[in-house]
């Protein structure tokens, strides 16, 4: 009896009265005795009631059963009001009825939820506020909810209300993001608001909770394509992981585009494109390369299945512009097209080069000095001489931590700490850690001792150049072949440095990759100084024609004045930091989108941009003119992989893994969130159709 | 005096049909004056009929005296006599007749006149009356094509709402005229006695009899609805119904039964029996329905 009477309560909700039912109750008996009692009886004056006396003698229409059978209209009407009165009841099934009393939605409306892959919806973020819809249409009154949304930063769409219409309506204004996917930031949110009243107070020794804490469940709806969040305890929440979206979900996608400098021929840029497959199936691709919207290149290469392939595009003396790499294929599917199409396309700006601005720190070298003081070098950078006092200023500390420097030379000088900024070291060792380590393996034997700050390495005398790196390009142009070095200090590059000069003794000169900087090393002084602190030669190659060469080089080279230069791509949703020369007050920037913003400079000279939210070429403008550019791009390979992680588990039909939040495993809900089907709309309407048709035959004696 | 085509029953349309038409009778009858119809009776006219010897009385002036100068035998010519017709239209003028749209009554009287002006215009006798009519109440007997507007005159004075059975009025009208001719009976036959005993009675005289049945569109093909309490406008009666399609169908049953039986009567007692609607123009009845029963041509 019980059990059933749990099935009448899951197929129907009650929404009337006692009364009120009393009421419908007494409906239908009114309506029969209505029938019977025939209260009005419209008269009809007739030529002649004989033919209607004989036509009525066989057909007994006063007789109750022949009324009954024949009067289709009391049927109906009888009909119509059993269809209300079922609709009053508002049957359903399958309805998960909510427990609990605080409901927090947190919907991901990353970039990953925009893949179209769901049948029946736009896509993942539609499905996901379908499924968060309809669970709010099972609340309860009295039961709040609140609605956030989350990509890489976590938003309170709807703060807790127990307005459902409001809730929904919320829903709905979620709208789909191309950032990154982050929990951790929706949950501390979810957490923070869901127990405001954690306050805890210390009464005799024992923390007492002021507020008592109220548990919330909290639905996630996301296709689970982030890291496991660690660090978060759940407390209060009890979670509910709702996954979104299908294992087979197809997507090829360019997980990075950038442009850099051809190694062999410095002089020019290369654009590079990553294409990777995260589908199951080797696929045959092309991409396509526009600057400025015009076609520059095609070039199509097959990718395997989970793997990731790489196009390099010569790009000729482009200077300024926009790059826009396109990804075209066809899938086997119904679109011939993968899920997510956003990250088809990707961007690059090409920026004008600036003037670098170049620190040259040195007690005095006259011959150097001359030589970065040509016009050329001039053109390509503007020059700051300074003491080496000057090192140990804070105005100097402030400008290489800023990376106001395009290149730093010391010579015969050591700073503190390596600035952020190329660097070029003249008979020093750089104070870095990984040039140190390299010194230490190749002192070992000859200085054993323990790590200091400062390495001096392993000084040879007059060592003969026997070979040089013509292919780099600070080699470019430059013939060692007459120069003699009187005394100099062996280089050992760090683990992915170069050598540039080598000689009988080792190698006399290096240059090794320091984050996104490059250190460079000559192990020879040019001028020294001896105990007596008089100036010595210790090189002739000043005198050479080489040795202007081999500045100008490094000045186009390390400077970052070599031509264009491809900045790199922002990840969108991430703020920018610009900086201006000349010091403007604001800056204009375009989106892709063609909006135009205007941001006032923050502290330290520099410009925070953070409306990033779109994919896209970003113009940052001073006044009229365009000064610089630069890209915003997906380039996350967690959320271009858009199959949901299909569950370990291969029992009880789980469609996706679990997702992890601090120490709990949550398992994603099997199934998809049932709702509760209501059938009061087919049935009211099923009753309007009653309506008509007994309005129809009342009209037209349509009797069956 | 009132034009002949002031008459809402005849309008000019219909009378130059009818003036084309006569009315016609199986039977000769005799006459009583001469008319434009071709009598048993020979007499005079321009029509040769026989020749017989003279025997003494004969008009002389119906000798053929070419005949007596060729044989000198005094023969004499005969000729046919032309008579006239009587020609009497019966009309039910009771309360059920006042129905329908134009009323049966308003119909009876228009086919009531389209067909006197036919017998006028051929000089016959034309005599109009009701079924009320007490035994010695004669209506006017008219002739020649001047009386057409006191035919008129006359169809005006006739209102429904007399009280009468049918089988009476025929009693009485049978009584008031014993004379041969045509007789059209327009009634729609709705009495609750039945209509036999009257049509029985119609088909004793010795009459060319016709039963025009005019019956309402609304009597035909009823339209109501819903629960109805139906008036008898003679009696008062009174009859409960409740409309569907069955009782719908069994009244069309009914009514077809009604007719059939009507007809089936007259049929087989020698009469002619048409069914009219009041739908039906009554020019379109007269050229159509009325010529195909022999009535006219």
């Amino acid at each position: 009896m019980i059990a059933l009477a749990q099935v009448v309560d899951s197929l129907f909700r009650n929404t009337l009265a006692p009364w009120q039912w009393a009421i419908m109750a007494v409906i239908p008996p009114a309506i029969i005795a209505l029938y019977f009692l025939k209260l009005k009886r419209n008269p009809l004056e007739v030529p002649s009631t004989y033919l209607w006396k004989k036509s009525i003698e066989d057909l007994h229409v006063n007789s109750l059963w022949q009324r009954m059978r024949k009067n289709i209209l009391l049927l109906l009407q009888l009909l119509l009001l059993a269809l209300i009165a079922w609709a009053l009841l508002r049957p359903g099934w399958q309805g998960t009825q909510l427990a609990g009393q605080r409901f927090i939605f947190v919907i991901d409306n990353s970039a990953s939820m925009q893949a179209t892959d769901v049948p029946g919806a736009e896509n993942r973020l539609a499905v996901a506020k379908q499924q968060a819809t309809a669970l709010i249409d099972q609340m309860d009154s009295g039961m709040t909810g609140m609605i956030i949304s989350f990509a890489n930063t976590p938003r309170v769409i709807q703060e807790f209300t127990d307005n459902r219409r409001l809730l929904k309506d919320r829903v709905e204004t979620i709208e789909p993001t191309f950032a990154q996917t982050k929990l951790k930031g929706a949950l501390e949110l979810a957490d923070g608001l869901a127990n405001p009243g954690r306050i805890t107070v210390q009464q005799e020794g024992i923390e007492v909770d002021v507020v008592e804490a109220q548990e919330a469940t909290l639905f996630i709806f996301s296709d689970g394509r982030f890291e496991d969040v660690k660090g978060f305890s759940l407390g209060n929440l009890k979670p509910v992981y709702v996954p979104i979206g299908t294992h087979s979900a197809d997507n090829l996608a360019i997980t990075s585009f950038a442009t850099r400098r051809n190694e062999a021929r410095p002089e020019e840029q290369q654009a590079f494109v990553q294409i990777t497959n995260f589908t199951n199936q080797p696929h045959e691709v092309v991409v396509e390369l526009s600057l400025n919207g015009q076609f520059l290149d095609a070039r199509g290469v097959e990718v395997d299945a989970g793997q990731t392939t790489g196009l390099v595009y010569p790009l000729a003396d482009t200077s300024t512009g926009t790059l826009r790499a396109s990804l075209s294929y066809e899938l086997a599917n119904e679109q011939k097209q993968d899920a997510l199409p956003l990250d088809d396309h990707a961007y690059a700006a090409l920026n004008d080069a600036n003037p670098g601005r170049v620190l040259f720190v040195s007690p005095g070298n006259p011959a150097l000095h001359s030589a970065l003081a040509t016009q050329r070098s001039g053109r390509l950078a503007s020059f700051e001489l300074k003491e080496p006092g000057f090192l140990d200023t804070d105005r100097y500390q402030q400008l290489a931590q800023t990376g106001e420097y395009g290149l730093v030379i010391f010579d015969q000088c050591v700073p503190r700490k390596m600035p952020r900024a190329n660097t070029l070291f003249i008979g020093r060792i750089p104070p870095d850690r990984s040039w140190q380590e390299a010194q230490m393996g190749e002192t070992d034997e000859t200085a054993e001792n323990e790590p200091q700050p400062s390495v001096t390495g392993r000084h040879v005398s007059v060592p003969t150049i026997i070979d040089w790196n013509r292919a780099h390009p600070l080699m470019a142009h430059v013939e060692l072949g007459n120069v003699v070095i009187i005394d100099s200090t062996v280089i050992t590059p760090p683990a992915g440095g170069d050598i540039l000069i080598d000689s009988t003794a080792g190698p006399l000169a290096a240059i090794a990759p320091r984050d996104q900087f490059q250190d460079a090393v000559l192990g020879f002084e040019l001028v020294g100084r001896n105990e007596q602190e008089e100036t010595t030669i210790n090189t002739n190659w000043p005198r050479m024609h080489s040795f202007p060469t081999f500045w100008f080089n490094a000045i186009e080279y390390l400077a970052g004045a070599s031509g264009t230069e491809g900045t790199e791509s922002v990840p969108p949703g991430k703020p920018v930091e610009l900086k201006a020369t000349g010091n403007p007050a604001q800056l204009t920037i375009q989106t892709p989108a063609g909006k135009k913003q205007t941001i006032r400079h923050s502290t330290h000279d520099v410009f925070l941009f953070h409306d990033t939210r779109q994919l896209g070429i970003y113009k940052v403008s001073d006044g009229n003119q365009v000064t610089q550019q630069f890209a915003v791009n997906l380039f996350d390979r967690n959320e271009s992989d858009i199959r949901v992680t299909p569950s370990q588990d291969s029992t009880a039909g789980k469609l996706a893994a679990d997702i992890h939040i601090g120490n709990v495993d949550i398992a994603a809900m099997t199934g998809i969130t049932t709702s509760r089907k209501e059938l009061w709309r087919p049935i009211l309407i099923a009753a309007l159709i009653v309506l008509l048709v007994e309005w129809y035959v009342y009209n037209r004696r349509v009797h069956l | 005096m009132p034009k002949i085509t002031d008459s809402k029953l005849l309008s000019p349309d219909l009378m130059a049909q009818l003036e084309r038409l006569e009315l016609v009778t199986r039977k000769i009858f005799r006459g009583r004056l001469k008319g434009e119809r071709r009598s048993k009776r020979k007499g005079q006219s321009v029509e040769f009929a026989d020749f017989r010897n003279y025997v003494a009385g004969d008009d002389l002036r119906t000798l053929d005296w070419n005949l007596y100068a060729r044989l000198d035998k005094l023969i004499i010519k005969l000729f046919l006599e032309e008579e006239d017709l009587h020609f009497y239209t019966l009309i039910d003028a009771s309360g059920s007749m006042d129905f329908g749209t134009p009323t049966k009554l308003t119909y009876a009287k228009q086919l009531a006149a389209s067909l006197g002006f036919v017998g006028l215009i051929r000089a016959d006798r034309v005599c109009i009356e009701t079924l009320g009519q007490g035994p010695h109440q004669r209506g006017p007997t008219l002739r020649g094509r001047r009386s057409v507007w006191r035919m008129l005159e006359h169809l005006d004075t006739i209102q429904a709402g007399e009280i009468t059975n049918l089988a009476e009025g025929v009693r009485n009208f049978a009584s008031r005229n014993s004379g041969r001719g045509i007789v059209i009976l327009v009634s729609d036959l709705m009495d609750k006695e039945g209509y036999e005993p009257a049509l029985r009675f119609l088909a004793s005289q010795q009459m060319d009899t016709f039963v025009i049945h005019v019956l309402s569109q609304e009597e035909l093909e009823p339209d109501v609805t819903g629960d109805l309490k139906l008036l008898d406008c003679e009696d008062g009666d009174e009859a409960e119904i409740t409309v569907s399609v069955p009782l719908l169908s069994r009244y069309q049953e009914t009514l077809n039964a009604f007719v059939g039986g009507a007809q089936q009567f007259c049929s087989q007692r020698g009469m002619n029996y048409l069914l009219a609607n009041n739908q039906t123009p009554v020019g379109e009845l007269i050229s159509t329905y009325l010529r195909q029963r022999g009535l006219v041509r």
